[in-house]
Formats: C-alpha cells, sequence, structure tokens
C-alpha cells in the first residue's frame, strides 16, 4: 500500500469510530508484513582510519607515510597484502566462515572533508554537491513503511537518514522510558475522548495520528520485546547495549526492517593508536556478540549487517602522531549468504592519491545502499535512491 | 481589533501574548501594527563577551598549535553562550518582529560557523538587515566570513573557480530551483571570484583572484562583479515571489495562497523594502481569515520561547537549555545544512511529539500532569509518593516563575485559561474532556493545558 492510499484508507476506516476502537484498527493495520531480512546499520561517526583498520600490511609506502602511526605489531594478516587490526580479531571466525565482505575504496566523487557534510551526504544518499532533506531509509519508509517502528534508530533522537518525505522511523535510546511516556493517564484520557470525525491532513490532525502511532508504536514494542531472548554476553558499553536492544527486537520477532546504531569517537586528529584501538575493540566484540546472539535464535541468515563511516583519513600521518580528514574508506556488510565474501576488491594505490593525499574512491556508497535495496529488501532504488546505480555482487 | 486577532499577530510577529501585553495596547489594526514597527526600529546587537580572543593574533595561533587548539575549543565553548544568550534574547526584546524576523533569515540565509565571532558577527548582520532592504541584504551575506567559509566563497579563485555560493544564492537565497542554468552559475561564480575575509572577519576583495573578463549571466555580458550579480537576479520578479512565498509560508499559513502570494510580491518587487512588506502582510484582511489562525506547527524555538511567555522560566544549567533543543530537534546556530530546517510537519515524529507533550510537565511541574476530574482527585499521599519517587531523578534544573504567572493571569479565570494558552481551534472531544477537569489549581490546568497536541500550534 503506498502512502497516500494509506492515510487515506485509515483516515476512512477511523471515521467510523472514535478513539479506542481506531486505535485499535491502527494497530491491526500491519497484517501483512515487511518480510523477514532486516538491515542493521552500523555507524562509525568520526571518520573511522580505514587504513590502520584493514592494514596493507605488506606495502612500503604505508609505512613510511606514518612512520610512528603505522601498525607493525600483531596484524591479523588476511592474505598477503591486508590484514586486521589487532583489535578486530573478534571478527577473524567471520572472515574465516565466509560471513564477511571487505569493500575498498567507498566514497563519491568531490569528496567532502567536513564531519557534517559528509554525514550528511552518507545519510541523505546525495552527491556532494547537493542538499537533500530526507534520509534514504526514510524514503525506502515513505515507499513501504507503515509503522514508524518499521524502523527504529537506538538513539535519543532522530538522525536524517530515517527522515523520509512524508513518514519517519522512530528512536528508542530506551522503549521503556518511551512506553511509560506514552501511557500517562493523561495522554490515554486525551485520546480516549479525542474525536477524529474530521481528522483530514490539516497540521492538527497529523499531530494526533502523530501521537496515536507513537504511544501504538510504543505499546507494540514494549508488549511484543522479550527481554529473555537475548542471552549472550555482551561487553559492558553503550554500543553494545545497542546491539544488545536490536538483538532482542529481531528475536522477539518485532516487524523491524531496519536498525540504526551507532560508535562515535573515531575523529583521531591527535594520538590515534590508543583511540582508535579502543574504539575497534569495542566495535569487533560488540558485533561478535550480537552475531553470536542472532545465531542462537536462528536469526542470523536473515539479518545484514552494514558499517560504513563518513570518511577515511589522510594516508599521511600528522604531527601529532594523529590523522587529517580522508575520503575513501572501506565498508563492511556481514551476513550469512554472502556472494562474495572476504575482500570484495583490491585496496586503491597509495601512489596514486588525489589532491589533498587521499585515497581515491572506486565504489560509490550509493551502489552499495541500492544494491542492499535490491537484493536484499526485494525492493526497487527509484526513488529512494536518487541516481541509478549498477548493482554490486557482494550479495 | 479582537483578543483572537490580537494574539494571532502576537504570535505571526513574536512568540505569543500574555493578558498584559493585551490590556496595555490600543486596539485599532493600524495602530497596533504601526505600534510593532515602531518597536523595532532600533537594533540592538547581540554580544556576549568574546575577550577570550583579544590580542590573538594570527601569527600566534600559527606559531602556537597548542593555543590554536585552545582558541578552537573556546570558540566551541562560546558558541553555546551564544546559542543561549540567543534565545534569552528572543524571549525578552522589545524589538519583537526584528527578532522574530532574524530567526527567520537565519533559517533563510543559512549557515553554520564554529568560530563565534564570525558566527556573532553573521547573527548581527541578520538582525542589522532583517526589515531593511533585501538587495542590500543579499549583498551583505554574500562579504560575511561566516558565509565566504561555509559555502567556500573564499576558495573561489580565478583559477580555481568554486560554485558553491554561486549555486545557491540563486537555489536557496533568491529564486529557487529551476529558474537558472548550470550555465548561469559558471558564470556568476567567476564574478564572485576574489572574495575573503581578514583574521577579524572583515571583507577583504583579493583582485588578483579576481576574473576580471567578461562574463554572460541571464543574457547579459560585462565585467560583472558579484554585487552586479545580485542586481541581476533581483530584476526578475520570480525573486520577488520566491521571499513572499516564503514568508507566507512562515508568517501567514504552510499552506500557499497563491493570489496572496501575488499580492505581496507585487508590494515587494517594487522596491526589495522587506519592512514594507510586513507591514503589508500585517494589515491584511486576509492575515486575519480564520482559516490562517492557529495552523503553523510552532518551530521548536517557538515553543520554546512561547512557553516563557507564560510562565518565566530560568535554566539552571545552560547544557540542558541545549539538551531540550535537541531532543525537540532544532538547535539554534546548528542547521542541519544549508537549506535549513525543513520545518511544519517535519519537526514532528513519534519521538518529538512525545517530548513536546510531556516537557511542559517535566520542566514546569516535576512530570506531573494532574488528573483531577469533577471533584475527584489524587489523594495527596500518592502525589507525595509521586514526587519522592520522582525526586532526584528530573533530567533538568529548571526554576517556573509561578507567581508571575498568577499575577499575569489573575483576571483571566480558569475557565477562560484555554482562550491564552491555545491558538486556534481545540478538537471537540477533547475540548469535552476538559470539560470534565476540576480547574480549581490554575497552575495545574495551564500544564494540562501545554500538554495537548493543541499547544503545538500558533
Amino acid at each position: 500500500m503506498d502512502r497516500r492510499k494509506f492515510i487515506k484508507n485509515s483516515a476512512l476506516a477511523s471515521s467510523l469510530f472514535f478513539v479506542p476502537n481506531f486505535v485499535k484498527a491502527f494497530e491491526n493495520v500491519a497484517t501483512n508484513q515487511l518480510g523477514y531480512k532486516r538491515l542493521v546499520i552500523v555507524q562509525l561517526a568520526g571518520g573511522n582510519d580505514g587504513l590502520n583498520t584493514i592494514i596493507p600490511h605488506n606495502n612500503d609506502l604505508y609505512y613510511n607515510a606514518r612512520p610512528q602511526l603505522a601498525i607493525t605489531k600483531d596484524i591479523i594478516k588476511l592474505n598477503d597484502d591486508l590484514g586486521f587490526h589487532p583489535s578486530l580479531d573478534p571478527l577473524r571466525s567471520l572472515f574465516d566462515n565466509g560471513e564477511l565482505s571487505i569493500i575498498n575504496n567507498v566514497g563519491y566523487p568531490n569528496p567532502v572533508r567536513s564531519h557534517f557534510r559528509s554525514m550528511d551526504i552518507w545519510q541523505t544518499a546525495s552527491g556532494s554537491g547537493e542538499y537533500l532533506q530526507s534520509g534514504w531509509i526514510g524514503r525506502y519508509l515513505d515507499q513501504h513503511g507503515e509503522k514508524p517502528y518499521n524502523a527504529m534508530e537506538m538513539d535519543e533522537q532522530l538522525s536524517l537518514a530515517m527522515k523520509g518525505e512524508y513518514f519517519n522511523g522512530i528512536a528508542t535510546n530506551d522503549y521503556k522510558v518511551l512506553y511509560n511516556t506514552a501511557k500517562d493517564p493523561y495522554f490515554k484520557n486525551v485520546l480516549s475522548h479525542y474525536n477524529d470525525a474530521h481528522l483530514s491532513e490539516h497540521n492538527l490532525g497529523y499531530l494526533y495520528q502523530t501521537m496515536i502511532e507513537a504511544k501504538s508504536s510504543a505499546n507494540y514494542i514494549f508488549e511484543n520485546t522479550n527481554v529473555k531472548s537475548s542471552s549472550e554476553d555482551y561487553p559492558q558499553n553503550n554500543f553494545a547495549k545497542q546491539l544488545k536492544n536490536v538483538a532482542q527486537f529481531i528475536n522477539s520477532g518485532l516487524d523491524t526492517k531496519v536498525f540504526y546504531t551507532s560508535l562515535g569517537g573515531f575523529d583521531t586528529h591527535a594520538n590515534q593508536n590508543k583511540k582508535q584501538t579502543q574504539l575497534l575493540s569495542q566495535y569487533a566484540k560488540s558485533v561478535s556478540a550480537f552475531v553470536n546472539d542472532l545465531k542462537q535464535n536462528n536469526a542470523f541468515e536473515n539479518t545484514l549487517i552494514l558499517t560504513f563511516s563518513e570518511f577515511g583519513r589522510r594516508v599521511k600521518q600528522n604531527a601529532a602522531n594523529g590523522t587529517d580528514h580522508g575520503s575513501a574508506n572501506n565498508v563492511f556488510i556481514i551476513g550469512k549468504n554472502l556472494k562474495q565474501a572476504g575482500f570484495y576488491n583490491n585496496l586503491a594505490s597509495l601512489s596514486d592519491l588525489d589532491d589533498n593525499g587521499d585515497l581515491k574512491y572506486s565504489v560509490d556508497f550509493r551502489s552499495i545502499y541500492s544494491t542492499i535495496l535490491k537484493k536484499w529488501m526485494n525492493v526497487s532504488a527509484k526513488g529512494i535512491i536518487p541516481k541509478e546505480q549498477k548493482s554490486l555482487k557482494f550479495i | 481589533m479582537t483578543a483572537a486577532e490580537f494574539q494571532h499577530l502576537y504570535w505571526r510577529i513574536g512568540f505569543g501574548s500574555n493578558p498584559n501585553t493585551i490590556n496595555l495596547l490600543p486596539k485599532n489594526r493600524i495602530h497596533v501594527v504601526e505600534q510593532i514597527f515602531v518597536d523595532s526600529q532600533s537594533i540592538t546587537p547581540l554580544e556576549i563577551d568574546l575577550s577570550f580572543m583579544s590580542g590573538v593574533t594570527q601569527k600566534e595561533l600559527k606559531d602556537n598549535p597548542k593555543l590554536a587548539q585552545k582558541i578552537r575549543r573556546e570558540s566551541r565553548e562560546k558558541l553555546k553562550n551564544l546559542n543561549v544568550a540567543w534565545i534569552d534574547r528572543l524571549g525578552q526584546s522589545k524589538e519583537l518582529l526584528r527578532e522574530k524576523m532574524t530567526l527567520f533569515w537565519a533559517n533563510h540565509f543559512v549557515c553554520k560557523e564554529n568560530h563565534v565571532i564570525f558566527a556573532q558577527m553573521f547573527n548581527n548582520t541578520l538582525r542589522t538587515h532583517a526589515l531593511g532592504n533585501f538587495k542590500t541584504f543579499v549583498k551583505a551575506i554574500s562579504k560575511e566570513a561566516a558565509m565566504l567559509k561555509y559555502l567556500n566563497g573564499k576558495h573561489n579563485r580565478k583559477n580555481q573557480p568554486n560554485e558553491n555560493f554561486a549555486r545557491e544564492l540563486m537555489e536557496l537565497f533568491t529564486l529557487g530551483e529551476g529558474h537558472y542554468s548550470e550555465k548561469d552559475i559558471k558564470e556568476s561564480a567567476r564574478a564572485f571570484t576574489g572574495y575573503n575575509h581578514d583574521f577579524d572577519g572583515n571583507f577583504r576583495m583579493r583582485p588578483k583572484h579576481h576574473d576580471e573578463d567578461l562574463k554572460t549571466f541571464f543574457g547579459k555580458t560585462g565585467n560583472f562583479s558579484g554585487d552586479d550579480i545580485v542586481d541581476i537576479i533581483l530584476e526578475d520578479k520570480q525573486c520577488a515571489i520566491f521571499i513572499s512565498t516564503k514568508i507566507y509560508r512562515y508568517f501567514v499559513n504552510p499552506k500557499p495562497n497563491k493570489k496572496h502570494i501575488e499580492e505581496m510580491a507585487n508590494v515587494f518587487f517594487k522596491d526589495y523594502n522587506i519592512e514594507n512588506l510586513m507591514r503589508f502582510v500585517f494589515l491584511s484582511d486576509w492575515f486575519y481569515d480564520e482559516v490562517n489562525i492557529g495552523v503553523k506547527i510552532k518551530s521548536p524555538i517557538e515553543y520554546l520561547v512561547g512557553m516563557s511567555h507564560i510562565i518565566p522560566i530560568k535554566y539552571e544549567r545552560e547544557k540542558d537549555l541545549l539538551k531540550i533543543q535537541k531532543l525537540l530537534g532544532q538547535t539554534l546556530l546548528s542547521p542541519p545544512n544549508v537549506a535549513g530546517w525543513k520545518g511544519d510537519k517535519a519537526w514532528i515524529d513519534a519521538n518529538t511529539i512525545m517530548v513536546r507533550l510531556k516537557l511542559p510537565s517535566v520542566m514546569l511541574n516535576n512530570a506531573m500532569i494532574s488528573l483531577k476530574e469533577g471533584d475527584t482527585d489524587i489523594s495527596d499521599d500518592l502525589k507525595r509518593n509521586y514526587l519522592r519517587k520522582n525526586k532526584g531523578k528530573l533530567p533538568f534544573r529548571i526554576t517556573a516563575a509561578w507567581d508571575t504567572f498568577l499575577s499575569d493571569f489573575e483576571n483571566v479565570s480558569s475557565k477562560n485559561l484555554q482562550d491564552f494558552i491555545i491558538q486556534g481551534s481545540i478538537n471537540k472531544g477533547t475540548a469535552d474532556y476538559l470539560k470534565t477537569l476540576n480547574k480549581a489549581s490554575k497552575k495545574e490546568y495551564c500544564i494540562q493545558l501545554m500538554s495537548l497536541p493543541e499547544y503545538q500550534m500558533c
């Protein structure tokens, strides 16, 4: 059902009832589920240094560019050229099992080196010179979403990625708080008296409708989430907590297609090694626990995990033992039945850099989005990804 | 002028009214509107303490990276002060319309700048021209340090043109998409080459980077300067239509009315005088039509500042006010991108609606929304229990001046309180429910009203 039809139908249905029934009607709409395939997005905010994540351990140019910063010890060699940062050890088995695909040199033309702007570009799937006010997941919801909880962000507020032109996902940093707020008896009384005979698309009607949706989403999430569904041990940090919540939602069978998580702090201009070691370790341990959790609940084969950062960092280290903002970077795809596991492509040349001394991109990030939409979510990318992209072969 | 019309006007030129303001003013529309413009004649720049930068030279920053880093950090901290000072100003200024228009222009000439001195300069430029001549305004914006940085104008050089500013100048600032060609962008970008600023943020033309050759723009050929380009753009009536539409949707009704906008554009196109345009809007009969009253969804800032017009609110910690802005989805000085906040329905999603409905009780009443119906009341024990349970758990430290509220509303009966708190119509069922509430406490009834979807409208 498309969005306009949906609004029309629910308005029509609801004019027959006063609210208690209407709320019920709303809750029953989701009979046709969106399918079982789920996408989990992990955003590494701040610009993760891809070269010290997937390390060209056999390349002199790498060591020359980073006299103090190059990783020399305990690299987990994955092939003759590339290896994991030691902190990524927990992901080793995923790589060996063919459950991880690493796409190198992902970026876009005319890269922007501002965090803010580049994150915007990744979240809206725009080009570097255009400004979109809706995100790619949001536009997916515009076309295929029925409830805010069809896409959930594990945060207090919604990222641009999750906002569509007409429809938004929901943010649930703590779904119990949302539930407790929504069940305030005063709101319940207001809604039970609310007369939607004149419900239309005008603004006040929209506010009530969003309030009803919020309340019903909060209820739905709270009532359908089985906390015990996840028994796996997770590390103690905020990112792990986000993934643990996602696992609970997935294992409980919530009708949520997209989950959005984020781990920040990667803006390592100074003393990078200590900070990045710690962050990558958080990332790898949490993701590993998450995958195990899903596997135990037979949910892994229907889950795809996409990890990206808004840009990579400069090849050459700076004077403060850190790195400055760069451009192309690697993207991780984790899933069960990958078509091309391991390395999807080779690392770009370290001698043929752009004018800033950054890696040149060879894979447009929008073609990854497009491929996921088409081959994983089984929908057309039209209207979601603004420019037509070629399909990749990782799934 | 009726009280309802008066309140409507005050919601659009400012952040609402309270019984005090209404009693103070003349009741004739022309007088009321004229008074508003008289009050906004003066310009009071927004200035915070920026002494941390005094005496610091460009050379020092270059030679001493540690100092540069420290200054950058302080600048970001000061930006928070500027944010808070701006919100204070919105709640207190006598120059109501000037401030409201400054807020409007900040979401038109959108710019984000971490250098607090440049950010403050930019903000004051918006304030200075808020009711002035639009042509002068656009030219001033094109020379602001913050804008030269934000849209890469300072990198726009003869040998390395950067089209970012030229594109947004036409797409977002003057004409709207589809009213120019890619060639127009390229040619006009050349006219703006050499624009730059000095260390203090003053505009500097760098002649050696300026392209002196002929440019062909909108069918005209000449050695155009940036100012010439602005003049040529504004010769197109589309600019008057574009700006009038934006003003109509912000100050009148988010749903555009073609006929009214055309009337506005005719007024504006004559001389691009913003004050005249606004006067025309506020004196038009259609501005006061019922379809235009209470149809706007308040922006988070309108919501917050409006609330403090009813009950003066003091944030004991700066970070609380910043956090609240973030939760509501609008942090001043930190727009999402050059297109600005989308506004209207985009303010509201499942999260922000719940935050908005719950926030008045959290901020003003220990998170409690009373449930008194008829004569029944939750027992005092229960209330005490509730408060004890919530004590220390409240996320914000805020003092609300309920005394001021009670004295301002002394002559307003509880029954009539909703006429002041709510703009526009109340849903029939909700109105029936409100009738059942025991209104013995004006304070509690005020919170109840502020916890309604209707309170989000202005």
